[in-house]
């Protein structure tokens, strides 16, 4: 499991020459930082990190925020028409997004967001609003009445029964989501590539695509990148861990 | 009980998810459903063609095949990915020691971009070096071409995969078996029930809501399967594990034409909505609720 | 409670860098000069320095013109480049492969630079091969500038043919000479094959010209003619029957060009920008023009520059277009990193160029020149490549016979043109 990460360090880390050799090898006597350098000399990495932090918490924080109004009404509140309303939100995730992008980007022109953060982060953050909404409501579907019934009785709206009972107890979930949500936006590279009309509004994804090229890909240099974009993903979700064990505790069910 | 609220929060709750797929997914999904239409090369103005694209579509031999790939994939993709990530779940829930650590090395395929996982995998495929052929061998058995042969070409994507997403399934039934309220694990253990049957009869039961949202999406995402089909075979040898979104791709990418793509998607969607929609009639068999 | 105040002074602090951030890109861009921009494929991964390079010469000029250069990988430029015309905000000028400028020039997406030609004192036609300048006209109109082209020639390992006591290659060979040169240097035992040439689109359909055949003709889709079924056979024959060419399951995942520099193929029908990767080779090789059958023929990849037919500033563009394409700076860090070649004329730095070594025989470059072909255009170039490329396969991997699957390719472009 650990292999493709040890895969990416060591490719990221070898010399032109070596990059081909076979049987491939994880440590050859030549290791470099090269790829790494010369990434740094080509691309403006600070400004592309940047634009890809600004952009992934904010899409993040949007959706954990959107996603977990919506799937508490689904999960908790009777209306009609919402099995169809639900359905309709789900019918989102099934239209690739290959024939969406064209229309979208006429849409950000419109609106002149065209090379804007607002253009990169809401159209991100919405692709995947119905995926963070599904899982939410599975999680605040768990809840039991009971714990709802009585805060209705002591005169509790759903404003909050939603903040202080149920948002709290479904942590776990919204850790997940967010870990999730982040990588899908930290990751997310073929919308950022046609609404980003200028390198330094560039994300890491989209800056490096460059190293693809029409004979030959830098295979050592996309490497370094993705070890340096898949860093902060790791970190995220180990320090999510803590809410893991936090509801592990709450729930008690340590055999 | 007190719902007489109930429509204003509802209202409260859903504007903001609904004004943003409102804003910038609605009328994109409406203008390629409507470019389904139409003959449009991006370049030059759109052409209105009617029902063409679908006439096109249901004579054209690669639809079907592609089709045919994608359910292949979906068959022996979506069970195992689901059964093999519920046992990590459950292992992964118990007092393990560097139980995060072990976590996040199920987590690490997950976040590898496929393009690494690829390569990583079409090496181990290697009909003549790869630690798979390999492994065969030692079992007395001679391993296929893999990605070279047309009948092992699809297998060798389905394993990737499924080894790439573990993680991701086990993460989500991960935070369910989390949410578990802990008083039903205590009533089982006042009535004396051995581990066991804890996890048949409460764990499990409980647990379905969480399994039917990852059947949900991985059935969805799998209809949408693409991006390791391209990094591993180009839907290769000889078209053998083609799949529907890179026809889409294809035709909206690389040659020009929209309209036909719009109308594939189209079509896709279709299925992919008539699968849904049979799921969820059959949760109720299955499902636990309240 | 303290978790949601927390989560709105997040999401404030975020709003906030956004708008900041975005300020702060509109002062910087303020500067006086026509800002243009221009996308280019070619560039990437290996020749983004020198393309920086040309470019600040380029800005340091004080001619009013400020380029802005995109590199965007190959295999999403394409998508980027027609969304963003489709959009109605395409770059001001971007690069173009033949193939497509073709198709381009014929939607009107482009800007003629007819008027720019006779305007600008500083252009000189003859300057520019003749056969690249002419790639870029299309029905009468010069609607692009050509920057750079390659030719695909054949490379040899020195070692193995001294070895194996064969004369090299040279001009004259035939695929029959050289099928006769690669079974005595085949050599299963240390791994060495004779030959490898690509089984796929680019390589059939100049072995489809080289035995006088082609893909069209006169009177539109030849795709199945005799001559084409019995180059794509002889093209089989030599990993089937002869055995001297590997298939690419036999290389190990090893993209050709590794494997012959690692001395596992003798001889190798491969691009000109591959000397630059040839150059530490731990054997001595050179280059030959590529072998013929009835015919010599050999392929040219040609780039080019193409105004948006939509830019606010035609003529800061042309600039650009003018300069990238034919000035002595560019012309000589080309020369200087192999990137590919320029497409002007000027004996004194062709010259340099051909002094440089390896490979001895630089020479070859150009005189593949003299049998340059390009491939037939059609409005779904992609697809019939595709489709092409498909039936290949299908020949190589023993699903159909040559003929047969060449006649199902020839159906399905013929109801691609109508």
């Amino acid at each position: 499991m650990v292999i493709p990460l040890a895969w990416m360090i060591s490719t990221s880390l070898k010399p032109d020459a070596q990059l081909l050799v076979f049987p491939p090898r994880l440590v050859t006597s030549q290791m470099t930082l090269a790829a790494y350098t010369r990434l740094f000399e080509l691309f403006p990495m600070a400004r592309m990190f940047f634009n890809s932090v600004i952009v992934t918490i904010t899409a993040t924080i949007g959706q954990l925020v959107v996603c977990s109004m919506a799937a508490y009404a689904f999960a908790r509140i009777q209306f009609w028409g919402k099995t169809l309303l639900f359905l309709m939100f789900l019918g989102t995730l099934m239209v690739p997004l290959q024939v969406i992008l064209t229309p979208l980007f006429i849409e950000m022109r419109i609106l002149g967001w065209v090379n804007t953060y607002a253009g990169i982060i809401l159209p991100t953050m919405t692709i995947r609003v119905a995926f963070g909404v599904f899982l939410l409501r599975q999680a605040f579907a768990l809840i039991p009445r009971a714990l709802e019934e009585s805060a209705f009785m002591d005169g509790a709206s759903h404003g909050t029964i939603f903040a202080r009972i149920a948002l709290p107890l479904v942590r776990p979930a919204l850790a997940t989501l967010m870990v999730l949500a982040f990588m899908d936006a930290w990751n997310s590279f073929l919308w950022p590539l046609l609404v980003v009309r200028d390198t330094n509004m560039m994300t890491l994804p989209v800056g490096l695509s460059a190293l693809h090229g029409r004979y030959s890909t830098a295979w050592n240099m996309v490497m370094a990148g993705v070890v340096i974009s898949v860093v902060p993903i790791i970190i995220l979700f180990m320090s999510a861990q803590r809410y893991f064990v936090e509801g592990l505790a709450r729930a008690g069910i340590k055999e | 009980m007190n719902y007489r609220n109930d429509r204003k929060w509802a209202v409260i709750f859903l504007t903001p998810a609904i004004l943003l797929l409102l804003a910038f997914m609605a009328g994109p999904v409406i203008a390629s459903f409507v470019l389904s239409l139409f003959e449009w090369d991006l370049l030059t103005p759109p052409n209105w063609v009617g029902i063409a694209n679908f006439v096109e579509l249901f004579r054209d031999a690669e639809f079907y095949r592609s089709l045919g790939n994608t359910l292949t994939f979906i068959i022996g993709y979506v069970p195992v990915v689901i059964a093999a990530g519920l046992v990590i779940a459950v292992m992964m829930n118990q007092a393990l020691p560097a139980r995060t650590l072990l976590r996040t090395a199920f987590f690490i395929p997950v976040v590898s971009s496929w393009v690494a996982v690829a390569l990583l995998w079409k090496w181990l495929f290697n009909p003549r070096y790869g630690l798979v052929n390999y492994a065969l061998s030692l079992l007395g058995v001679s391993g296929p071409a893999w990605l070279f042969d047309p009948n092992w070409a699809m297998p060798a994507i389905i394993i990737t995969s499924v080894w790439k997403d573990i993680g991701f399934v086990m993460m989500i039934l991960l935070s369910g078996l989390q949410e578990i309220p802990k008083n039903y694990h205590e009533a089982a253990a006042i009535d004396g029930a051995g581990p066991v049957r804890v996890f048949f009869s409460i764990t499990l039961p409980l647990l379905t809501s969480t399994i039917f949202f990852v059947l949900i999406i991985s059935l969805i995402n799998s209809f949408q399967v693409f991006d390791q089909v391209w990094v591993m075979t180009g839907g290769g040898p000889a078209g053998a594990t083609s799949v529907l979104v890179q026809q889409i791709y294809l035709n909206a990418a690389r040659y020009g034409q929209m309209g036909y793509a719009s109308a594939l998607s189209l079509v896709l969607f279709a299925i992919i909505l008539m699968v849904t929609v049979a799921q969820m009639r059959l949760q109720k068999r299955w499902v636990h609720s309240e | 409670m303290r978790r949601v105040f927390a989560t709105m002074v997040l999401a404030f602090w975020a709003v906030a860098m956004v708008t900041a951030a975005g300020r702060t890109e509109e002062e910087t861009s303020s500067v006086n000069d026509t800002e243009i921009v221009y996308y280019t494929f070619s560039a990437s991964p290996n020749h983004l320095e020198e393309l920086n390079e040309i470019v600040a010469r380029f800005n340091e000029q004080e001619n009013g013109v400020t380029v802005r250069v995109e590199a965007v990988g190959w295999d999403n430029y394409f998508t980027r480049l027609e969304s963003q015309i489709a959009g109605g905000s395409p770059p001001d000028v971007f690069e173009l492969n033949y193939e497509n400028f073709v198709n381009y020039a014929s939607k009107d997406v482009l800007l003629s630079l007819d008027s720019y030609l006779v305007a600008d004192g500083t252009f000189d036609r003859n300057a520019y091969y003749e056969r690249a300048i002419d790639a870029f006209e299309y029905e009468g109109t010069q609607y692009g500038l050509p920057a750079t082209f390659s030719t695909s020639v054949l490379f040899y390992n020195k070692d193995l043919f001294d070895a194996a006591g064969l004369d090299y290659p040279d001009d004259s060979w035939t695929w029959e000479d050289a099928l006769a040169a690669a079974q005595e240097l085949t050599d299963r035992e240390n791994d060495v094959w004779g030959l490898y040439s690509p089984v796929q689109f680019w390589e059939f359909y100049k072995k489809a010209e080289q035995n006088g055949g082609g893909l069209m003709g006169a009177n539109g889709v030849t795709i199945d003619h005799a001559r084409n079924v019995e180059a794509l056979e002889f093209m089989v024959s030599l990993i089937d029957e002869y055995q001297v060419m590997p298939r690419e399951q036999d290389l190990a995942g090893v993209p050709n060009e590794q494997a012959f520099l690692d001395g596992e193929i003798a001889m190798l029908v491969s691009g000109i920008w591959m000397f630059e990767t040839f150059r530490d080779a731990d054997f001595a090789w050179d280059i030959a023009v590529e072998p013929g059958m009835r015919r010599k023929a050999t392929h040219y990849f040609a780039d080019g520059l193409a105004v948006s037919s939509e830019t606010d500033h035609p003529e800061a563009a042309w600039k650009w277009v003018n300069y990238f394409t034919s000035s002595p700076e560019m012309v000589r860090t080309r020369m200087e990193s192999n990137w590919g070649l320029p497409v002007v004329q000027d004996l004194d730095l062709v010259e340099a160029y051909l002094e440089q070594t390896p490979p001895d025989n630089r020479q070859a470059v150009y005189d593949s020149l003299e049998y340059a072909i390009v491939p037939p255009v059609i409005e779904r170039q992609n697809q019939m490549q595709d489709i092409i490329g498909q039936a290949i396969e299908n020949v190589l991997l023993g699903n159909s016979g040559a003929a047969s699957a060449l006649a199902d390719a020839d159906r399905q472009v013929r109801s691609l043109i109508e």
